[in-house]
């Protein structure tokens, strides 16, 4: 059976337009997709059922005892962790905060390893952006800055920027400029129209220079800041000033390089500034396809976007301090509970000797690297595959990922529910 | 009154206690002080040894004095208004938040955010000082308004960060972007710091060590001499951040 | 089912011609009824105010750019912090409070019904997961046609009827309530930087003027029969001497509504200035209400504006970016493909400020000035003039003569010299307060033919009861009482539940969106244009299968039909 229009759940991409064979309960074939796409789909190898360790191997459990250990492992805690929530949809991760809320517990997204710094940066200085199609049938002038699209969102390029035909530009690849910055000649900085090479941790310092050129302090710039010639800066901001609509994106190579938020800060402070003589947006190259998503669910019941801290009883917000990097590092979370994401392939190793450490349960359909840590884990269906659900774009569009079979599996929302009902039950009691 | 409060052994002993009650004021009119060990509410009796001497009608006769592991106790002196905490050691991260008056030293190392968003009061850390010392909230446009925070050691990064008012002092040296978004008030690192004054549109800030990858958006404005331990030191002085409307004055010691 | 008596109720039902008499108001199944049964539940009103719940026709609680200016904000999230107690989920925010806040603090208000001021259609799905967790009111959602392609296309080749088609096509696709426009033209030309300063400026590449759009969307709207009319805020808004470009805008409205007006304004005392710069800025509010009152067709809210901090927030985003460069403040902006913009600013309302003592004054001077209140509805734009919460405070300022001269001597004393209020000595009564905060809206949204706005058997049980004695109260000389008592209800009732009692809410809640949908006939439907789906798929960056708002997000929607006159 032909399915078309289907959202992929990979990156922050987010296409919708790919088409899938699907027969029975697996998908055959893809269409449009890239090659993250294909794997995700095609390469779908599922755990088949709760796993539990035991001292010499991993058994088998029912959905039921497993949901009723997560439980007693969640209540027993004084400073649980709930983390992940980018890769499952929107409806779950709402359960997922008010189970925070109810235990008092952390809870935590994947922002917080990858575009934190961007929201600690908008939330003191503001967020100028716009959606993706506007870039599409406007922007003469790209700039990706520290991020490499062809390598992690292959086809935003085409979607989105540098070969997207707009109502504006009718030949997008001919009237559009593409500028890469970047610490290395990366895929994207190959098809650029100029690539700017920087000395690595030098983007505040070119970013401060090319402020004060925007505002008209030429003269005091040195011959060269972080490896970057006066005249390329020069250069780039001349064809900033000169075009109709600039469409900046930035990625980990500003968030997580030396200054982090404050890098962030500064390219937003350029992008204010510039819009005082033409149109400039700026937008971060969100990584999971609903990191954006669990951003919005977490603000609009708690107030903050990621790291919230609920043991008080409010709502508490601290980089630094509640977030999970810290708190695992540290040695204060007590237990942890993983939904939809793979802290045991992304986190320091200090934390992932924590999470090894502690009782962590992990909700995912995959065995991968943090099933290595946990000592119970819960598949349910995939989003996009055979679960469905609101996911919000890297732009904040939101688009309703499909079902595209009825699988055997719960899905996140459903497993979360029993865990939170039972919680709610417990507390009454308790 | 003197207030003793040594840290008791516990199960879990590195979950934080967050103990903003612990203040001179409170513990004149208060008999309940409540702290949190993650989400569970605790007396004060359960997390430390209390022992009380002496009478006190207002706060500034409360002296309160930490010991025990105390790096992991937070908020320790939040609002203080009068009075005296003394850290016997560590002291965990938000110590002296908002502090308007009063003293509080510290003769270990203190965690982040000591004496953020102060007022005023003087803070005295005599080991070093994490990240976000002397620091302000995010999403606020100013930070620390008033008061005198002096590290003994070094800081981290951040030091100072949106400084609206009052003195930083860090005897050692500085982490990143010490005095980032500074608009008002005096830091001062006696040692080696990193891309000073980040963004800075007022205030004084100087560095008597060396200044790392200087930002290129200082304007240089001549030369003076400044005092730092006794010993005059000659400074180059700057002015900016001019890819702001920077009127800060950035003085770094000429090497 | 459920049966409930309120007794004792001191009753003001401006739709059902009820100004102040004492009766009891029986409940059944959500339901205003005849009589209750002998089982029923008895509240005793003790005398107290009690009005149908209040409505509000313009307030920004949901939606993209509303979460943009709480993430953006931990420092106004952190300002209004309220613990989990009972079923009350943990809230936060002062200005741009989260949905449980939102609804916590309305429903504690009395508030069981409210519009979203601006929903943009391809986001419209945020905006209805945000409806869902505001559960103590239903919603509503104004919808953003002001920078749209479709239609600035069917208004340059003249085409009423495309117009119409368009409008339908979107409104049911998003499961919206009514057309929105904000800066008709501007939020397009600000796609590329730009904005428009007369409703006879030429939109960039479109070449079709604001006033075309407002009056091909007016036409439009009365074709397709929708319970509102167009939701217009004006061009130019904040500029000073924009007053004209509102009379102008007033002067175009034709009368094409027996029911309701043809127009409703929104956040009006924004565009009532005169002068031509910061410097000379005055209030031309009698100017405008001169106008409104001489046009049964123009209905408008007040746009209040009160001292202290808040958040802007609007789809104007050529006019934030204007905030932005006077204030220097932490600024969003939002484009939205094919449709239009928004922007966010957080600003402080100083009493210190001239500009903003006059601000403060031509809200109110608007009320007062216009004579019939059922063309003047309380509003502050929530929160761009100030959080919602200081209603209870706008409502004793326009009943008390004394309270405004009390305010007057705070502030900065040259505003006098700008505006007209301290000469005015009118006091609204308690009549004009209901009608102002619950009838009129339920009748400019054209919402009380499903039961809201009014207690007649019939209607919807949503009924707040205030702890207020108009009998035995002199709001004129009681101020405070008059603010403490709007504040806080001794009773919301909701569909028939006590939602809240003393300004806590004690059920979870379940409540409806309205949206409306258009009976359009075939040759008119969009999803069959092939032109019109390809141009979507071509110019859009999301499919049009995935474009619609499915129906799982409107667990208990409520569709009002229309049937349309061509």
């Amino acid at each position: 059976m032909k399915v078309e229009d289907v959202v992929c759940p990979f990156c922050g991409c987010l296409c919708d337009d790919l088409v899938v064979e699907v027969e029975g309960a697996r998908v055959v074939s893809v269409e449009n997709g890239c090659t993250l796409a294909n794997e995700k789909f095609l390469g779908d190898h599922r755990l088949k059922a709760p796993i539990r360790k035991t001292d010499r191997a991993w058994e088998q459990v029912s959905y039921d005892e497993a949901i009723d250990e997560t439980v007693g492992i969640l209540l027993d805690a004084d400073r649980p962790l709930l983390y992940g929530w980018s890769g499952t949809h929107g409806e779950a991760q709402s359960v997922g905060v008010h189970l925070g809320e109810i235990l008092g517990a952390l809870i935590d997204n994947t922002s917080t390893v990858c575009h934190g710094p961007s929201i600690m940066a908008i939330q003191e200085v503001g967020h100028p952006g716009c959606t993706l199609g506007q870039v599409k049938n406007r922007a003469d002038v790209v700039v990706y800055w520290g991020t490499n699209p062809i390598d992690a969102h292959p086809r935003h390029m085409s979607r989105y920027t540098t070969f997207a035909d707009g109502f504006f530009l009718s030949d997008a690849f001919r009237e559009r400029k593409v500028i890469v910055v970047d610490v290395r000649r990366t895929e994207s900085a190959q098809v650029a129209d100029e690539f700017v090479k920087i000395d690595a941790g030098g983007d505040y310092a070119v970013l401060a220079a090319l402020r004060a050129i925007v505002r008209g302090k030429r003269s005091l710039i040195p011959t060269s800041v972080s490896g970057v010639s006066r005249e390329q800066l020069f250069r780039m901001a001349d064809t900033l000033l000169g075009a109709k609509f600039v469409a900046i994106f930035f990625g980990l190579g500003l968030t997580m390089s030396q200054g982090k938020y404050k890098n962030i800060r500064n390219a937003i402070e350029l992008t204010a500034e510039l819009n005082r003589h033409t149109k400039c947006t700026i937008s971060p190259m969100r990584g999971h396809w609903n990191v954006y998503g669990s951003n919005e669910v977490f603000t609009w019941i708690s107030g903050y976007p990621y790291a919230v801290d609920f043991s008080r009883g409010i709502a508490f917000y601290n980089p630094g301090e509640t977030t999970s990097i810290d708190v695992l590092r540290r040695g204060e979370c007590d237990a942890c509970l993983v939904v939809a994401s793979d802290p045991g392939a992304h986190f320091p190793k200090a934390c992932a000797e924590h999470l090894a450490r502690i009782p962590t349960v992990q909700i995912d359909p995959h065995v991968n690297a943090t099933t290595h840590l946990a000592r119970l884990q819960i598949p349910v269906a995939v989003t996009g595959i055979d679960a469905e659900g609101t996911a919000y774009r890297m732009d904040g569009v939101p688009i309703r990922t499909r079902k595209l079979f009825c699988g055997t599996y719960p899905s996140d929302t459903d497993v979360l529910t029993k865990i939170y009902d039972r919680v709610k039950e417990e507390k009454k009691h308790g | 009154m003197r207030v003793i409060l040594e840290t008791k052994p516990r199960r879990k002993p590195k979950i934080p206690i967050e103990a903003e009650a612990i203040t001179p004021q409170n513990f004149l009119i208060k008999n309940d002080i409540r702290v949190y060990e993650g989400n569970k509410e605790r007396k004060l009796d359960e997390i430390f040894y209390v022992t009380t001497e002496g009478p006190a009608v207002s706060a500034d006769q409360v002296e309160i004095v930490l010991s025990g592991e105390t790096g992991v106790i937070k908020r320790v002196g939040e609002y203080m208004n009068a009075g005296r905490i003394v850290i016997e050691g560590d002291i965990g991260m938000h110590c002296g938040n908002f502090m308007s008056a009063g003293e509080i030293i510290i003769r270990g190392n203190a965690d982040a955010w000591l004496g953020r968003e102060m007022r005023g009061g003087v803070i005295r850390c005599e080991g070093n000082a994490d990240h976000y010392c002397g620091a302000g909230y995010r999403g606020e446009k100013r930070g620390m308004r008033g008061g005198t925070i002096e590290v003994m050691g070094n800081a981290g990064d951040y030091t100072a960060e949106y400084l609206s008012g009052g003195e930083v002092r860090i005897m050692g040296d500085c982490g990143d972007l010490p005095g980032v978004e500074m608009r008002a008030g005096t830091l001062i690192i006696g040692g080696d710091c990193y891309r000073p004054c980040g963004n800075m549109t007022g205030g004084t800030c100087m560095v008597f060590g060396t200044a790392g990858a200087m930002l290129p958006t200082f304007i240089s404005t001549g030369a003076e001499v400044r005092e730092f331990c006794s010993k005059r030191m000659e400074m180059n002085v700057f002015r900016g951040d001019v890819a702001n409307r920077g009127k800060g004055t950035l003085l770094v010691r000429k090497q | 089912m459920a049966e409930l008596l309120v007794k004792n109720a001191f009753v003001i039902d401006p739709l059902s011609g009820i100004r102040g008499e004492i009766m009891d108001i029986a409940i059944r199944d959500g339901k205003i009824v005849e009589d209750a049964g002998a089982n029923a539940e008895v509240i005793d009103a003790q005398g107290c105010l009690t009005l149908p719940g209040g409505i509000d026709s313009h307030t920004h609680v949901c939606g993209t750019k509303v979460n943009f200016g709480r993430y953006m904000s931990p420092e106004d999230m952190r300002a209004g912090r309220t613990q989990r107690k009972g079923v009350m989920h943990v809230t936060s925010g002062y200005s741009v409070p989260t949905t449980f806040g939102n609804s916590y603090r309305y429903s504690t208000m009395g508030y069981t019904t409210l519009l979203e001021g601006a929903m943009a259609p391809l986001e419209a799905r945020h905006t209805h997961e945000e409806f869902t967790a505001t559960p103590h009111q239903d919603m509503l959602a104004n919808t953003l046609f002001d920078g749209n392609w479709s239609i600035m296309e069917a208004v340059r080749d003249k085409d009423l009827k495309r117009a119409a088609a368009v409008v339908a096509w979107t409104l049911a696709a998003v499961k919206g309530f009514a057309i929105k426009l904000t800066n008709p033209g501007g939020t397009e030309a600000w796609g590329f930087g730009e904005d428009v300063h007369s409703i006879h400026d030429l939109v960039p590449h479109f070449g079709v003027t604001p006033a075309e759009i407002i009056e091909t969307m007016i036409r439009a709207n009365e074709i397709l029969n929708l319970p509102h009319s167009v939701h217009l805020h004006c061009n130019n808004l904040g500029v000073p001497g924009n007053f004209r470009t509102t009379l102008e805008t007033i002067d175009r409205v034709p009368d094409l509504n027996s029911r309701r007006q043809t127009l409703y304004l929104t956040h009006v005392q924004f565009h009532a200035y005169g002068g031509s710069t910061w410097k000379d800025i005055s209030s031309k509010s009698e100017d405008i209400a001169r106008a409104v009152n001489s046009r049964p067709q123009v209905a408008i809210d007040m746009g209040q504006v009160m001292f202290g901090r808040t958040t802007t927030m609007t789809a104007d985003g050529p006019m934030e970016f204007k905030l932005y460069m006077l204030h220097h403040n932490k600024w969003s902006n939002h484009d939205v493909e094919l449709e239009t913009g928004s922007g966010i600013i957080p600003v402080f309302y100083s009493r210190k400020s001239l500009v903003n003592c006059v601000m403060w004054a031509i809200g109110l001077e608007l009320a007062l000035l216009t004579r019939d209140p059922w063309q003047c509805m309380l509003s502050t734009d929530n929160p761009n003039g100030a959080p919602f919460v200081k209603y209870p405070e706008i409502i004793a300022l326009l009943m008390s003569r004394r309270f405004r001269d009390r305010e007057s001597e705070l502030l900065d004393p040259r505003t006098g010299h700008y505006v007209p209020l301290f000469a005015i000595e009118r006091e609204l009564d308690w009549y004009e307060i209901a009608v102002m905060t619950r009838a009129a809206q339920a009748k400019a949204l054209g919402i009380t033919g499903i039961g809201k706005g009014h207690l007649a058997p019939g209607a919807q049980a949503d009924i707040a009861i205030y702890p207020l004695k108009p009998g035995e109260l002199d709001p004129a000389a009681e101020y405070k009482q008059v603010m403490a008592g709007f504040g806080k209800t001794r009773f919301t009732i909701k569909r028939g539940r006590v939602v809240a009692r003393d300004g806590e809410v004690v059920v979870e809640g379940a409540n409806s969106t309205i949206w409306t949908k258009a009976n359009i006939p075939p040759e008119l439907d969009l999803s069959a244009d092939r032109e019109f789906v390809k141009k979507f798929e071509q110019y859009y960056t999301v499919r049009m299968s995935n474009y619609p708002v499915q129906d799982v997000y409107l667990p208990r929607g409520v569709c009002i039909g229309t049937e349309v006159s061509l």
